[in-house]
């Protein structure tokens, strides 16, 4: 049995680019940052003012359907919104049309779904605070004041898998499914295994989302106190650079059985090649100086796809503009592709850190830089740090080596995931 | 599907419920019939309209494989996989960092923010003092948001975390939460992540407590949960026609996952194996299913089909089984689709009824008792079931547990969002 493959036939993407994958692709091919100040809440006196949030955000342009809204936190509306693109840019759907009961039914049933999330909000819980602030830590008194200040809906509100349900019911999806609540790795997380449902026999499609919105007060503040935020601007891989920048949205993409996708004349944006994960066991927060699980993930996901290092055309880096991450990060880039390793970039000095959304925008965004045949340039890398001596890390867009990307995560807990990706043919 | 294809060995299994601290005393509990339903100890639940649930209790520090300085940064559910994993580690002799920890990987079920009751409390004095929260002072020197430790007990991925550390596993990891589905979601996850080859050995399982104010009242609001508050014992009755809402449980289910030739090259002794995932997604309603079953009746099938067997091989469904009156009735119809009215069809039982529903947690800690059902051949019955539900009208363990040899097993989480998952376990020929 020659294996599924599995291509690439819809992308989506909501950032503070824009609310569409060609803003952002627009956004990580200029000079400038859509990073702004946060206007959400006053941060006046704050010494963090700065993140990628979506302005404005209308609720009502992103999900029509109000009956939905009471269900929904902002960082589900990113995700129904990105998936709601990609599926309209796949056309994926279409066919069902044209199906008799039965056949739709099958339809459904081989259509799986694939979320990563943040795996919720500190705001989730703020809904409770008045009725702490009425019942002076008596836990009775907490009780009977909830029932009054808090809405029935509130834990369903709070699902950490909320965007896996609706997108479900609004597009009738039935088949294989899950959601990753693996920080910033559950992007690529979802991919892989929405690309393994299909490859697996038990799927024909897969609708792919992973969205987050960690622009929240306490999150600023609790990054900030980890020393993990920038002041002004994510300098990826520059020796001056002092961290990263929040930003929110969602990213999605469309997975299809590839014979099916080109038996339904699909327009195919790529392929999924393979992926990797490995971790380190150091605890939440801490990186290993080598970038140990970096270099193994990728190192899986070319086993995954059958490739060699010289196979990967362009690389869009992790690149969170930390200190620890970005040496080490380097430090594994070099381990595995040597001195002449492809053209690196990355793209969240262009729009923030999405945490769990980012892998889903990075890959949609990997494959636009394959269609235009360029990796763009990182504008706020002036002079690199000495880790990543030796790394093509381009601060001119240049055109990429092969047909192939690799895009690269890392979460909290140690966690690094790797994705390859290829141009459709005739590149 | 190729005959080459890896087979996964369950060669150990940790458990922390409300009716044992580990697997013995909780196996003990199951087969006797023994429930782990309470008035709630642990906080004053005397204002809520439910005050019943399955709480651990007595879980000793010294369980924490961890040492004193790092234990801190464990939050109660982080406690619970902690020992539960800890004692499948031990259950399954083998030790990940000194044995191939690349090699490792690690699933879990949980993986929400999660922000403790008194940790909420202390933020509301400091931050909301009127109960709307003042930004200005979450930077202000002292802040509840500059505790490292605090961050890190309330992040999704402590609990990950803290399981990397303590046992050294280095290969695939990655958390996975879709509510009360989360638990068999996660071993499903592990289960494909051995099979394909991207690891040789998993640990993997679920860990919740929601038995805290905030998650009573989440569930109070939503009127989920039963109100027989001055029968704790009887309150969780799945299928019985008088059931009336679910009752929260917590505690911690996990289970060593290993490629088969490996688990026999060391010798290790084999508790059944974990031989098939199946998902679905009912999309129909965020809480419910199809009453006709739709949706469970797919995951069922999936795994069926993923494990290679006939729907006539299945001997014992452990069951959803929550005790509401839509879960019971859909399940059950789903039940009938794949396997038949009785008296066809395998029997069926759900061990809420005495530990209550362990949300996240629930899935992992079933395949256990579905994988020590098939080890010791004997099947728990449905406690607390004394009106039989004419509409969920499958083949009920009832009375006394059974003793019944079973060649192959399923075991079922639905959870809210709409994400089923079934898992199907094989007894190994010759066991005990």
């Amino acid at each position: 049995m020659t294996p599924r493959r599995v291509a690439v036939t819809g992308i989506g993407a909501i950032t503070a680019c824009g609310i569409s994958v060609d803003a952002a692709w627009a956004g990580v091919t200029s000079r400038t940052s859509a990073l702004g100040p946060i206007t959400r809440w006053d941060v006046t006196g704050w010494p963090r003012r700065i993140a990628g949030e979506v302005v404005p955000f209308d609720a009502r342009a992103l999900v029509a359907d109000r009956k939905l809204h009471k269900y929904l936190r902002r960082r589900d509306f990113f995700g129904l919104y990105a998936a709601d693109q990609a599926i309209d840019d796949s056309a994926v759907l279409a066919p069902r049309q044209a199906l008799d009961a039965a056949a739709r039914e099958r339809f459904s049933d081989r259509s799986a779904v694939w979320v990563g999330s943040g795996g919720g909000s500190y705001a989730d819980q703020y809904d409770f605070l008045p009725a702490l602030a009425g019942s002076a830590g008596d836990a009775a008194a907490f009780a009977r004041a909830v029932e009054s200040s808090v809405t029935p809906m509130w834990l369903l509100q709070s699902l950490p898998n909320n965007v896996l349900c609706h997108v479900g019911i609004r597009h009738d999806l039935k088949g294989p499914n899950g959601c990753f609540t693996s920080h910033s790795v559950s992007g690529i997380g979802a991919i892989a295994a929405g690309a393994a449902s299909i490859t697996d026999g038990d799927a024909d499609r897969a609708v792919v989302v992973a969205h987050d919105a960690p622009v929240e007060p306490e999150v600023i503040a609790r990054y900030h106190a980890l020393g993990l935020l920038s002041a002004e601007q994510v300098r990826p891989f520059d020796t001056r650079r002092d961290g990263t920048v929040l930003g929110e949205g969602a990213g999605a993409l469309v997975l299809e059985h590839a014979e099916e996708a080109r038996a339904r004349g699909a327009r195919v944006l790529g392929e999924i090649l393979g992926s990797g994960q490995a971790a380190e066991d150091g605890g939440l927060l801490d990186v290993r100086e080598d970038g140990d699980a970096v270099a193994r993930a990728i190192g899986a996901a070319l086993e995954d796809a059958a490739l060699t290092p010289d196979d990967v055309g362009m690389i869009v880096a992790h690149a969170n503009g930390t200190r620890a991450s970005d040496a080490s990060e380097a430090r594994a880039l070099a381990r595995v592709f040597g001195a002449d390793g492809p053209p690196i970039t990355g793209f969240k000095w262009a729009f923030g850190h999405l945490l769990a959304g980012s892998g889903a925008v990075e890959s949609a965004l990997a494959l636009c830089a394959l269609r235009a045949r360029v990796v763009p340039a990182i504008p706020t890398l002036r002079e690199p740090d000495e880790a990543a001596a030796g790394l093509a890390i381009c601060r001119r867009a240049v055109e990429p080596r092969t047909d192939v990307a690799l895009v690269v995560s890392r979460g909290f807990a140690g966690t690094a995931a790797a994705l390859l990706l290829r141009a459709p043919a005739r590149w | 599907m190729s005959a080459a294809r890896r087979r996964v060995a369950i060669t150990g299994i940790g458990l922390v419920t409300p009716v044992g601290l580990d697997v013995a005393s909780t196996w003990d509990a199951v087969i006797a019939g023994r429930g782990g339903i309470r008035p709630i100890e642990s906080f004053d639940a005397g204002g809520f309209p439910v005050r019943i649930a399955g709480e651990v209790r007595g879980l000793a520090e010294d369980r924490l494989p961890l040492p004193r300085r790092v234990a801190k940064l464990a939050g109660r559910y982080h406690r619970f996989a902690l020992a539960a994993a800890a004692e499948a580690l031990a259950d399954a002799a083998i030790v990940p960092s000194t044995s191939d920890p690349e090699r490792w990987g690690c699933v879990v079920g949980s993986g929400m923010l999660g922000v403790a009751y008194d940790d909420l409390a202390d933020f509301q004095r400091r931050h909301a003092p009127a109960g709307e929260l003042v930004t200005g002072g979450l930077l202000s020197e002292g802040a509840a948001s500059a505790d490292p430790v605090a961050f890190c007990r309330s992040h999704a991925l402590g609990g990950l975390a803290l399981l990397l550390r303590a046992f050294g596993i280095r290969g695939p990891s990655s958390s996975v939460h879709t509510a009360c589905a989360s638990g068999g979601q996660a071993l499903g996850t592990a289960l494909r992540l051995v099979r394909s080859g991207r690891a040789d050995r998993a640990l993997a399982g679920g860990f919740d407590s929601m038995v805290t104010p905030v998650g009573l009242a989440g569930f109070c609001l939503l009127g989920a949960l039963s109100t027989d508050n001055d029968e704790p014992d009887r309150a969780s009755r799945p299928f019985d026609r008088t059931r009336n809402g679910f009752v929260l449980g917590e505690g911690a289910g996990f289970l060593v996952l290993e490629e088969w030739e490996r688990a026999c090259a060391r010798g290790a002794r084999i508790h059944a194996e974990l031989a098939g995932d199946g998902s679905s997604l009912s999309s129909y309603r965020i809480t419910d299913s199809h009453p006709s079953g739709d949706g469970p009746i797919q995951a069922m099938r999936a795994a069926l089909r993923d494990a290679g067997v006939a729907a006539a091989e299945v001997g014992y469904v452990n069951a959803h089984g929550t005790s509401t009156p839509m879960n019971d009735r859909s399940e059950c119809a789903a039940i009938r689709a794949v396997f038949g009215p009785p008296p066809d069809g395998p029997w069926v039982s759900s061990t809420k009824a005495l530990l209550g529903h362990a949300i996240a947690a629930a899935g992992a800690i079933e395949a256990a008792i579905t994988a020590l059902a098939l080890h010791h051949g004997v099947l728990p019955a449905n406690a607390n079931l004394s009106e039989r539900d004419p509409d969920c009208d499958v083949r009920l363990v009832l009375g006394e547990s059974r003793r019944e040899p079973v060649r192959v097993a399923l075991s079922n989480s639905f959870g809210f969002g709409g994400s089923n998952s079934s898992l199907v376990l094989r007894a190994v020929e010759n066991a005990a």
